[in-house]
């Protein structure tokens, strides 16, 4: 899926801009870094407190983080995107970039959960004692951005295939 | 100092261990996640972008930010070993560290202050004075901070 893709972009113009242009790639990543900070920041804060550790802060401060949340990943997904058009061929085959993939596309399932499942009902639950699913849908949270993380850097160092 | 630092057992691990370096440099990010994304939410919560989150809040989240701080720590000690002359002599490196310095002492300020809070000020009197007077702190610990993300990627570059 991805190579076939990554075929079709190699050597287009905006490969070529982001591949020539010297400043681009360390500026893409301080970007980069910076919209992780700001998304996992405020998802961080939002799983806690949908693990009840929080106390009793009011859920509705969960609301006013997520917009924050989506910033961070716009920021990321866009930057992102920018990588990958950069030097398509590597991306593809490398098997940390997969599987960073891989998780953020189950994470994306348990934000549906979130939307689907939690978000109706939080206003009901300004308490210490959060529901399981709550948990649960934080746990996932919290596992599979770790996990995003923890291969986003080891991209340069594992192998291909 | 640094020389003999590179030549200690615990350098030549991180630096000679297949996965000792790319392990560590993992640990750095999720750690750097933790605080920096915790001190970047309390920053625009604190200069007014972000609204509705009681600032008091943060003040429960800031042992979670010092265990952030404390696995970048351990893990940026642990990297910095395995090159110390290079790492002491680079200019990304040594601004990094400023800004770290000077964004964690910020960092104690803003929570003293957040800490000294009653329980009813924050919540109903909606413009504080002194929830006015920490937002240009926060703006420049949000400055800091993202210098310090900045200029730690460049490390590599120079």
């Amino acid at each position: 899926m991805f190579q076939s893709f990554a075929a079709s972009i190699a050597d287009s113009s905006l490969n070529r801009w982001i591949a020539e242009t010297y400043w681009l790639w360390p500026v893409l990543e301080i970007i980069h870094f910076i919209g992780l900070s700001v998304m996992l920041g405020a998802l961080l804060i939002i799983d806690a407190r949908l693990l009840g550790m929080l106390g009793t802060w009011g859920t509705a401060a969960i609301k006013r983080l997520t917009p924050l949340v989506w910033f961070g990943f716009c920021i990321n997904l866009a930057s992102g995107t920018m990588f990958f058009i950069g030097d398509p061929m590597r991306y593809s085959i490398n098997i940390g970039f997969q599987l960073k993939m891989l998780l953020i596309l189950i994470a994306g399932i348990n934000v549906a959960v979130y939307q689907l499942q939690l978000r109706p009902r939080l206003a009901g639950w300004n308490t210490d004692s959060m529901p399981p699913i709550a948990r649960f849908v934080a746990i996932v949270s919290l596992a599979t951005w770790g996990g995003v993380l923890l291969l986003g850097r080891l991209i340069p160092y594992v192998g291909t295939g | 100092m640094f020389g003999w630092l590179e030549t200690t057992a615990v350098a030549n691990w991180v630096a000679l261990s297949l996965w000792a370096y790319p392990a560590l440099l993992s640990l750095h990010v999720v750690g750097l996640a933790i605080v920096i994304g915790i001190f970047i939410t309390r920053d625009l919560r604190l200069a007014g972008i972000v609204r509705g989150v009681d600032p008091r809040m943060f003040a429960t989240l800031a042992p979670l930010a010092w265990f952030g701080f404390a696995v970048n720590l351990i893990s940026g000690l642990l990297l910095f070993t395995s090159q110390a002359t290079v790492f002491a002599t680079n200019p990304p490196f040594l601004i990094k560290i400023s800004c770290i310095v000077a964004g964690m002492a910020l960092a104690s300020v803003i929570h003293r202050r957040l800490r000294r809070q009653s329980v009813s000020s924050w919540q109903y009197m909606a413009v504080l004075s002194d929830e006015r007077s920490l937002r240009p702190l926060a703006l420049l610990s949000l400055a800091i901070w993202i210098g310090a993300i900045g200029a730690g990627r460049l490390i590599a570059y120079f």
